[in-house]
């Protein structure tokens, strides 16, 4: 048992023992490298229990270290006694060694190398070293048996402490009688751990449990495998995005919900599952919601498989009744009591309510507990507000307040900010010293923190709410439900008694709503909708949620893929529909991703959507600063191509010297974590895009010479094993908090973390597993590849983002030019007066959006002319609309006007001559020039058409590509020409509606009132160049003749110089190929055309 | 990982007096996870659950070689002094032990053990 052990003071090995120690040994000497490489030469052998070089046998030495030292301390200092000869009458007890040794306590032995032999390794060895060798070796060994069972026992001892092991059988016995089963038990009841693990004790194998955060997955699949003793068994495992350690013996597997409801889409019935688990059901996120309706209609026809509901207490019959009255399982949570305090906070007119919060009630709680509690009761406050600028406003006045008292240290906490500074919460206060959290409600579920004693409740929650009609995301600031308000109550009392302070009165509380709004009823379906039908659960009308979505929210959405091609009229799925189910990013990306493929324009695209799929990159201290490192790298052409120079440059960074690019990231004011995000999914695109047929698969990695692999196998052996070492590690250590901490605390993160004096033991683990997932050199070919791009390069890449964005369009007020930076606005189809985000490239050089030819007048003269006919109009294409204190443009592309609403727009009107173009009844463009009007118009339609089928040849025969490759190729030049025409326009009305007013409908919806324009007056006589026709035509029917010509100098279908004689009223998508049996003629008609054109011969 | 070999456990591993339980993988003195180590009792082993190295093992526990009782190594159930004596079995006898085991076995007697006593003793 005499176990040496000292506290710190392990040495470095080659310093020199104790004088007196040394004189004991005769000279030799434990520490010489050579002498213990004889040792380890003899005892550590490939085969043995400890191998030479490994982290075990460095501990060994330190151990043996110790333990020389602890034992001359004893040999100088008292003498082993004399034991009497104890003689015992049990025969059992009778032959025990009188005399005392340690060694008689340890239950094994080593087989080492026989020191009598001489022959042997050992042989050339001192035998009263090797035996002192083998002493150490063998204590060394008791001990390290100590410690894991030791560790065994606690953890054993933690969970019979939980609440839930009580309900252990009653669980198991429940599940036993019942297809389904509601586990209802509050925070730190441990059902999360503990039920899977109950479920692996019972027998059961092909276990899902599925989190909604994938962070949940990780850290419960850890702890679940420590729990059961299989954490390196691989019996427990997690499946997320990018990472998964499922294998062949995994019994049970953590996984995200919406990876869950892939399975589902692969296989319906999912045959690979026996029990689901389905946890935080309470949370009623959206994919949660659509999994039960799916679990529901599933059961009937999978009568073995099981599914347990776990959820907080809260509504637990609605689950219940949901699956037909299955039983709930109740489990107490384990919460120390908490004093309510109401506080509701006097209207005090003097602080203004719209713009800033008021502080001053939050710093009378600091202030409260200062006075009540003495400092040296610990206990840390959680303040939960509703948004960052609600944190800001606080976080002020808090730190002031905690430098006048040096008794707090304040710490925003939100998603947005970056890991590390996240990671500080869990760090500790110095003694004397709380800690105050300004959190959103992201610790109300995702995040938990120890040690909370006091708990400030705003009741305000910013929630986004989304506007079908504007598809339009609107932040806004609601009351907390009641089950919110408990939940955050409940954070004060986990490892203590607590207390609540809540900034409303009683009266408030009770008219709560009692349960948060299901995220269902609040957000966009597109995506939910896409994947109901690639799973064709049928109507989703029709389908049976737990609690079903509000009906215009399902009708926008079926319009919305309708309109973006993803289903045809009758709601079917279209290929690239079926398609974009499979990806898992917003349709606009996922069609960006497709387009881009066609186009040959995979890699860039590849970067671009990626970048566009993750948060910004950019830390919120430099976002608003135009003057940060990162604006060097800024592209006039928009934010998505900032962020793909961000990207290459990072990967240009990394392959110079991979451990360089976290330095980089810091100076530059980015967020690493985003990038090496970005580089995951990048890379989860391709291996899409890869399996339909899209995209060349990638390369075998060429063969290289001998060595060259070898290098890189060791390499990657060298990757692993530090990737084990940092997992088997505690991973991050908490540290001590300075009290100054919060100077910088708001926003920063560059002074934190200490990176300066990083040791070099210190392993960027991010980086490791970058390396592992990613062929560095690849990704830096593709990245430099991309980089020296063309301006046609440039001008494809904007019209697949632009054609992907379509409809999300914004056009600059015709009075920017002359207003501030700043004050620039911009104008949706349904949304008057949108701003840029102040990260925006254009919000600090407005001046690229302007129109002015630069051959117009000199100096300002066009200021007041602001109906500048010019080629150079410019729309902005915009990833998304965020209404926060204004609506803001995120995500901004600038694009060339007249050509994009031509080949974007889902219909085209014009007057008679083709000078004014209405697009989609909303934006009208006049025309200088007639003639080049219909010489455009007249290529457009022969563009989509053939952008058309290019795609649709794509997607139906992706196998086949070569032959497509040549279409593409025509494509591409053709829209480059297209591009490149200059034709000069302007907006008409030219001052788009005034701030504030509407634009009036009739003078939108031009084409409307001129249907009747389209009359056999405005034919002309007109020869066709290449047949040389000669007929009266309209200059519509002029376009529909000359596409297709069949002396034209391309080839067209067969048949079609007929089609040219029906006047063409409108350029749609909707357009279908048209053969009228009554007067024997082919057109191309859309639906509503069929019909007047049939009415014709009734 | 894909080659580690599974040791599949061969029942469940059940101390008589604490009731600890853990799966154990192999009972004797050869353990197989290594070849250059061999335990003095016949052991209920496991593979230690908390390092991925395969060859590590953990000792879970063996019976007493008095009443027979399969008990756990853990310090309040069973000590080793050449073999295993279950705690009850060698606070019985007591007299038949050297006195630093002696010594031992009265600290856990006495419920007022103090922690830092023993600390005392070993650093």
């Amino acid at each position: 048992m005499s176990l040496p052990r000292t506290r710190e003071g392990r040495g470095p090995r080659d310093q020199p023992p104790t004088p007196s120690w040394e004189e004991a040994r005769e000279r030799w000497n434990w520490h010489h490298p050579e002498k213990r490489r004889l040792f380890e030469d003899a005892f550590f052998q490939a085969e043995g229990y400890i191998r030479r070089g490994s982290e075990e046998c460095q501990k060994f030495w330190s151990f043996f270290e110790r333990m020389q030292r602890f034992q001359s301390l004893r040999a100088t200092g008292k003498q082993e006694e004399e034991a009497g000869r104890l003689r015992h009458c049990i025969p059992a007890l009778a032959d025990l060694p009188p005399t005392y040794d340690p060694r008689y306590r340890i239950n094994l032995s080593i087989l080492g190398p026989d020191a009598q032999d001489a022959r042997g390794p050992a042989g050339s060895l001192p035998p009263e070293r090797v035996s002192e060798f083998r002493g150490a070796l063998l204590h060394y060994l008791d001990f390290g048996q100590k410690q894991a069972f030791a560790r065994l026992a606690r953890l054993q001892r933690e969970r019979a402490a939980l609440p839930i092991s009580q309900y252990r059988d009653r669980i198991l016995q429940t599940l036993k009688e019942h297809q389904v089963v509601v586990v209802a038990g509050d925070t730190g009841c441990g059902k999360s751990t503990q039920v899977p693990q109950y479920l692996l004790a019972a027998g059961f194998s092909h276990v899902a449990c599925t989190q909604p955060r994938r962070i949940a997955c990780i850290s419960l699949a850890k702890r679940v495998g420590l729990e059961s003793l299989s954490q390196y068994g691989s019996q427990v495992g997690y499946q997320i995005r990018f990472e998964s350690t499922r294998s062949a013996a995994t019994k049970i597997v953590f996984l995200t919900v919406g990876l869950l409801l892939r399975h589902v889409q692969r296989e319906p019935t999912l045959p690979q599952y026996r029990v689901l688990i389905v946890d935080e059901v309470h949370e009623r996120h959206l994919h949660n919601d659509f999994l039960l309706g799916v679990l529901q209609r599933l059961l009937p026809r999978r009568p073995d498989l099981k599914v347990i509901l776990m959820s907080a207490t809260v509504n637990t019959s609605l689950f219940s009744a949901y699956f037909g009255q299955a039983p709930v399982v109740q489990v107490p949570g384990r919460l120390f009591p908490i004093t309510v305090v109401y506080q509701p906070q006097e209207a005090e007119p003097t602080a203004s309510t719209l713009e800033k919060l008021d502080p001053r009630p939050f710093i009378r709680v600091l202030e409260a507990i200062d006075s009540k509690y003495p400092p040296e009761e610990r206990g840390d406050l959680l303040v939960f507000l509703s948004g960052l600028a609600e944190i800001g406003a606080v976080l002020e006045a808090a730190q002031a307040h905690a430098r006048r008292s040096g008794r707090w240290v304040v710490l925003p906490l939100h998603s947005t900010l970056s890991v590390a500074a996240q990671d500080k919460v869990f760090d500790v206060a110095p003694p004397g010293v709380r800690k105050c959290i300004l959190s959103t409600n992201i610790a109300e579920t995702s995040v938990t923190i120890d040690g909370i004693r006091f708990v400030v409740d705003s009741g305000k929650v910013k929630e986004m709410s989304y506007d079908p009609q504007a598809k339009l995301q609107r932040l806004q600031e609601f009351w907390i439900s009641q089950a919110s308000a408990e939940q955050r109550k409940g954070r004060a009392g986990r490892t203590g008694p607590g207390v609540c302070f809540r900034l409303y009165a009683e009266s408030d509380y009770d008219a709560f709503a009692p349960y948060p709004v299901p995220e269902i009823r609040r957000v966009a379906l597109d995506a939910l909708v896409l994947q109901m039908k690639s799973m064709s659960v049928g109507d989703p009308r029709t389908f049976p949620f737990i609690e079903p979505p509000p009906a215009a929210s399902l009708e926008t959405a079926i319009l919305y893929l309708r309109d973006q091609g993803a289903l045809d009229g009758s709601e079917a799925l279209t290929p690239i529909g079926s398609l974009l189910a499979q990806l898992p990013v917003d349709i606009v990306i996922g069609k960006m991703l497709v387009l881009g493929s066609v186009l040959h324009l995979a890699e860039p695209v590849l970067t671009i959507a990626a970048a566009l799929s993750v948060q910004s990159p950019f830390t919120r201290s430099t976002r608003s600063n135009p003057k940060c490192a990162w604006r060097a790298l800024e592209s006039d052409h928009g934010d998505p191509f900032t962020l793909f120079n961000v990207f290459n440059n990072w990967v240009q960074v990394k392959s110079d010297r991979s451990t360089k690019s976290r330095r980089w990231c810091r100076r530059e004011g980015i967020e690493e974590h985003r990038l090496y995000e970005m580089a995951n999914l990048r890379r989860q695109f391709k291996e899409l895009l890869e399996d339909h047929g899209l995209l060349a698969g990638t390369q075998a990695p060429k063969p290289g010479d001998s060595y060259s692999r070898l290098r890189q196998h060791r390499e990657r052996q060298e990757l692993y094993q530090l990737k084990r070492q940092h997992e088997e590690g505690a991973g991050r250590r908490r540290k001590v908090l300075r009290l100054q901490e919060d100077q910088d605390g708001g926003s920063s993160d560059e002074d934190w973390g200490g990176d300066t004096s990083q040791g070099a033991g210190d392993v960027d683990i991010q980086d490791v597993k970058f390396k592992l997932r990613h062929d560095l050199e690849q990704l830096q070919e593709a990245a430099s590849s991309a980089q020296v791009r063309t301006r046609d390069q440039m001008t494809l890449l904007k019209l697949v983002l632009a054609r992907g964005l379509y409809p999300q369009f914004a056009i600059p007020d015709p009075f920017n030019s002359s207003r501030k930076d700043s004050d620039q606005i911009f104008h949706t189809q349904a949304k008057q007066g949108a701003v840029l985000h102040p990260t925006c490239v254009f919000a600090n050089s407005p001046e690229v959006l302007h129109p002015q030819e630069p051959e117009a007048t000199e100096g300002k003269g066009s200021q007041d002319n602001r109906d500048p006919m010019s080629s150079k109009h410019q729309l902005l294409a915009f990833v998304s609309l965020l209404e926060t204190s204004k609506p803001y443009l995120v995500n901004c592309v600038r694009v060339p006007a007249l050509q994009s609403l031509l080949l974007f727009s889902r219909s085209l009107d014009t007057n008679g001559d083709c000078s004014r173009l209405v697009a989609d009844g909303w934006l009208e463009l006049q025309l200088a020039d007639g003639e080049s009007a219909v010489r455009l118009l007249a290529a457009t339609l022969r563009l989509r058409a053939q952008w058309e089928s290019a795609m649709d040849g794509q997607l139906a025969q992706a196998r086949r590509r070569r032959r497509a490759a040549e279409e593409v190729v025509a494509l591409s030049k053709e829209l480059l020409q297209f591009m490149a025409s200059k034709v000069p326009a302007s907006w008409v009305p030219a001052a788009p509606w005034p701030e504030g007013q509407e634009p009036s409908p009739d003078t939108a919806l031009l084409a409307q009132s001129n249907a009747d324009l389209y009359s056999d007056c405005l034919r002309s006589f007109w020869t066709c160049p290449h047949c040389e026709l000669h007929v009266p035509l309209t200059p519509l029917e002029r376009i529909a003749h000359e596409n297709t010509c069949p002396q034209a100098p391309r080839d067209a279908p067969p048949g079609a110089e007929e089609a040219a004689p029906e006047p063409l009223r409108k350029v749609s998508d909707l357009q279908r190929p048209y053969h009228c049996k009554a007067c024997q003629k082919d057109f191309l008609f859309t639906p509503t055309d069929v019909l007047r054109h049939q009415r014709q011969h009734v | 990982m894909a080659c580690e070999a599974e040791h599949s456990p061969l029942g469940m591993f059940e101390c008589q007096l604490c009731a600890l339980t853990a799966p154990y993988s192999y009972v004797g003195q050869r353990p197989p996870y290594t070849q250059s180590i061999v335990l003095l009792e016949e052991s209920y082993v496991m593979k230690d659950p908390f390092t991925s190295d395969k060859d590590r093992f953990l000792i879970l526990g063996s019976r007493c070689s008095l009443c027979g009782r399969l008990v756990c190594v853990g310090p309040e159930c069973s000590l080793f002094y050449c073999r295993r004596f279950c705690l009850p079995c060698a606070q019985e006898n007591a007299a038949a032990f050297p006195p630093e085991v002696q010594q031992d076995l009265e600290k856990k007697k006495s419920p007022r053990k103090r922690p830092s006593s023993q600390h005392g003793s070993r650093t």
